[in-house]
């Protein structure tokens, strides 16, 4: 496919799971600050962190506006000039899947497009009316878009990218979600702590939809590491950064199938983090100093990395490279 | 809307039912496509008339509002401004439907094949022989004075001989109900994609009336443009691209649309390089050569290498491609010189020397300012006239001069004066009217026909075409970008 094309669907997809995300842990964080008794600074602002948004808002508001749950909340929801607000990554995702309209379906462009169009008018009225409800919406027509393309597009290529730039994306945000409460939190035991702070683990597990999932392991126990555990290392959980990794892993295999000479790089890249995490044990990441951070930070890291090789391998290939090709000969009955 | 909403919209609309023609009358001095001079609907269309009337104007305003919906939530826009709000517009629809008869379209589509076959010869010989320079049939100086006329296309060959695979003729309908060629378009014209959604709109909203009316299919479209290009493909099993200036094109959705109904791949030209005289796509599996390119790009921006340097749309190096037969380009490059406006006037004496043929399509009277006598006789008309830029379309650089203010009418004869080559001027032609939907009713708004004409290894007219129509009253100017609207053309079946 058109290298233009592939990097519209992988773009699309992380511009999709972003502001999903987004508008997971704001609703999430809603509910926690009703009755999680916090201080002012633990409130709100963690959110602007997981974002990596913090010091851009900073500039703009003061440090005061940080901890408004109203402010917080219109940055990170319909806020122009942040990257990351939902308004902003719905906007880029649609401008995307504008540009390759020949590729998706249908019924995934007017999925998007709707979504789009309420979001400006009848999302806003709902965000004022009804915040809970709104999310809950958000959410819903996220999951109708990703639903709609499981079931209207060929699993070929395209659908490949658009599923790596998911995967990817979400091991990241799982990544971060996990790095900023686990530093604001830091190692617990079941027996020692707060309440506070076990609402505060339980809302992590629900920014990641995990709090039913984690609850079905027979050895479920609330403490930090066993939920660090679970989010980066379970196999199963379909937001745990293990299995999205080894899932991006297959498809960049069926990207690559078929002697595809592309792609060296990036799934060398891939390759080599999906080694580290099923070889990692909760055990040896904890027995470093502050080892959840690091592997955190290590795993942020490395999605970037991926990405950026997918984006030189895939997307932008320098000519050089693929005059090469040809003077190979491998393309040779072509030319 | 929910099918729920449009019952129970209609059920109230039942109670007060008016008809929807009941104050319709055409306006006098102009030929109205639906209804006689005596306000009786034509007889070949009262059945349109009927069931459109008897609906009610309450039910016909649920059925508009369906409609827009439709577009808007398709995303068929037409023009986008790419400021943050990402605002896109529809082209405003309107729901009355443009009939044309079978025999006059029979008529029509006969004309448009004879015009295209004379313009494709024309172009073939400019940027050949010159015969028809060299006989003194059309002035040298008028042609390679043309701003599409590009030297170096001069001695090129395309595939298959074809330079007009899609062609976009502008007709009008004069009082005495006579069509007439208004303008060519042989470079990139657009719009066509308006026709095959305003259809499936229109099928969605008025599924009954479809069903009563024999209306010939506008659907085989894509297909046969896809015919076409394989038709003229340099190699076996070619692969075909739609090249596109990108997102922020107003034409973007119809580029995108054809590229899904056709089942091409939509392009950019920083997607395609050119290696060794042969154009390659990048793709996720190394470089894959292209064959044929449907493209949506102005010449000038083609090849920086060749044309504009500054051309961030184009591919370096296609030039070279072309020129050996490579690849073939749709439509060929060059092919302004054919529909520049001071041409036109002499597409009657092509038709002549090429085909010995008497020409079947009427056109406008034209005036050419670069000859002496006519620029004098404009000038001194110029209030009656309608005075257009040879090389402009979109209905920009245009002045009608019955309706312009003492200053505009200074700054059009100056520039005239100053540019004489640059100008046309006809007389201001009382284009046929089409009952429309206004603000409180219908009233009748002047209407064009654009049909597309695409040609492979045969040509072909998509029966219909593009209905412009001027939705402000009393205006002549059909064009999108100057307010204009659509409406779905029939063509009606044989009886």
């Amino acid at each position: 496919m058109i290298s233009r094309v592939a990097e519209s669907c992988f773009w699309m997809f992380r511009y999709m799971e972003r502001l999903e995300n987004v508008a997971r842990l704001l609703d999430v964080n809603l509910l926690l600050v009703l009755d999680a008794n916090l201080r002012d600074q633990e409130r709100w602002r963690p959110v602007l962190i997981v974002a990596g948004e913090e010091p851009r808002f900073l500039e703009r508001f003061s440090a005061a506006e940080a901890d408004k749950a109203e402010r917080v909340q219109d940055y990170m929801v319909f806020d122009e000039q942040n990257p990351v607000s939902i308004l902003s990554s719905l906007r880029w995702a649609r401008e995307n899947a504008r540009s390759i309209r020949e590729t998706i379906s249908l019924e995934m462009w007017e999925a998007l497009n709707s979504f789009w169009l309420w979001l400006g008018e009848a999302g806003r009225r709902r965000f004022t009316r009804d915040r809970h409800d709104f999310y809950s919406r958000v959410k819903e027509q996220c999951a109708l878009f990703h639903g709609l393309t499981h079931n209207t597009v060929m699993h070929n290529e395209p659908f490949n990218f658009m599923r790596l730039g998911m995967l990817l994306e979400r091991a990241n945000q799982t990544a971060r979600v996990l790095d900023v409460k686990y530093h604001a939190l830091g190692p617990t035991s079941a027996e020692r702590e707060s309440l506070a702070e076990s609402a505060q683990w339980l809302a992590l597990l629900r920014s990641c939809s995990g709090y039913e999932s984690f609850f079905k392991q027979a050895s479920a126990q609330l403490t930090g590491t066993a939920i660090a555990a679970f989010l980066m290392l379970e196999p199963d959980f379909p937001r745990s950064v293990l299995y999205c990794v080894s899932r991006a892993v297959n498809f960049m295999n069926r990207v690559r199938g078929q002697g595809n000479p592309m792609g060296e790089r990036s799934a060398a890249a891939l390759g080599a983090l999906h080694r580290e995490l099923e070889q990692a044990t909760i055990r040896k990441i904890v027995a470093v100093d502050a080892g959840i951070h690091r592997q955190c930070t290590r795993i942020v890291q490395a999605t970037a990395d991926i990405c950026d090789a997918i984006s030189t391998d895939f997307f932008d290939p320098p000519l050089p490279r693929m005059t090469e090709f040809m003077t190979r000969g491998e393309l040779a009955q072509q030319a | 809307m929910a099918e729920s909403e449009v019952n129970a919209r209609r059920k109230s609309a039942r109670r007060t039912t008016r008809r929807v023609f009941k104050a319709y009358r055409p306006q006098e001095g102009t030929y109205d496509e639906l209804f006689s001079a005596d306000g009786t609907p034509r007889a070949e269309f009262c059945k349109i008339v009927e069931i459109i009337d008897s609906m009610g104007t309450g039910e016909f305003r649920a059925r508009q509002k369906l409609a827009d919906a439709a577009f808007l939530k398709g995303g068929i826009t037409f023009s986008v401004y790419s400021d943050n709000r990402g605002v896109e517009k529809i082209f405003p629809f309107d729901l009355i439907p443009r009939p044309v008869a079978a025999a006059e379209w029979a008529k029509l589509e006969r004309g448009l094949e004879q015009r295209i076959r004379a313009l494709n010869l024309f172009l073939a010989d400019v940027y050949g022989e010159q015969r028809i320079l060299r006989e003194n049939v059309i002035p040298r100086a008028l042609v390679e004075g043309s701003r599409g006329y590009l030297r170096q296309v001069q001695g090129i060959k395309p595939p298959g001989g074809v330079y007009i695979h899609v062609a976009g003729i502008d007709l009008i309908r004069r009082p005495d109900g006579s069509f007439c060629v208004l303008e060519d378009n042989i470079r990139t014209p657009s719009g066509v994609s308006y026709v095959l959604e305003n259809r499936r709109v229109m099928k969605r909203v008025f599924p009954r009336i479809f069903a009563e009316a024999s209306v010939r299919s506008v659907d085989e479209y894509p297909m046969r443009l896809r015919e076409a290009l394989a038709g003229v493909a340099p190699r076996d099993n070619p692969r075909m691209v739609i090249l596109t200036p990108g997102p922020f094109n107003s034409a973007y959705f119809e580029h995108s649309f054809l590229a899904r109904r056709m089942g091409c791949e939509l392009v950019q030209g920083q997607d395609l390089f050119v290696w060794q005289d042969k154009v390659f796509v990048k793709t996720t599996q190394g470089p894959q050569r292209v064959d044929v390119i449907y493209r949506r790009v102005d010449d000038q921006f083609m090849d920086p290498k060749v044309f504009r340097e500054d051309s961030m749309l184009g591919v370096p190096g296609i030039m070279g491609a072309y020129a050996r037969g490579n690849v073939a380009l749709a439509n060929a490059i060059g092919n302004g010189v054919a529909d520049d406006k001071a041409v036109y006037p002499y597409v009657h004496d092509m038709i002549r020397f090429y085909l010995s043929e008497e020409p079947l399509l009427a056109q406008v009277e034209t005036f050419i300012c670069a000859r002496e006598k006519d620029c004098a006789h404009v000038l001194a008309n110029l209030q009656k006239m309608v005075v257009k830029a040879v090389d402009e379309s979109g209905g920009y650089g245009m002045l009608m001069g019955p309706q312009a203010g003492r200053k505009q009418l200074d700054e059009f004869a100056e520039r005239i004066a100053k540019n004489p080559r640059g100008y046309i001027a006809q007389p201001r032609v009382e284009l046929s009217t089409c009952p429309t939907w206004v603000d409180k009713g219908v009233g009748p708004r002047r209407v064009d026909l654009r049909p597309y004409i695409v040609t492979g290894k045969t040509t072909w007219a998509l029966p219909g075409g593009l209905t412009r129509v001027a939705l402000v009253e009393g205006s002549y100017v059909v064009n999108s970008s100057q307010g204009g609207g659509s409406k779905d053309t029939w063509v009606m079946g044989q009886a």
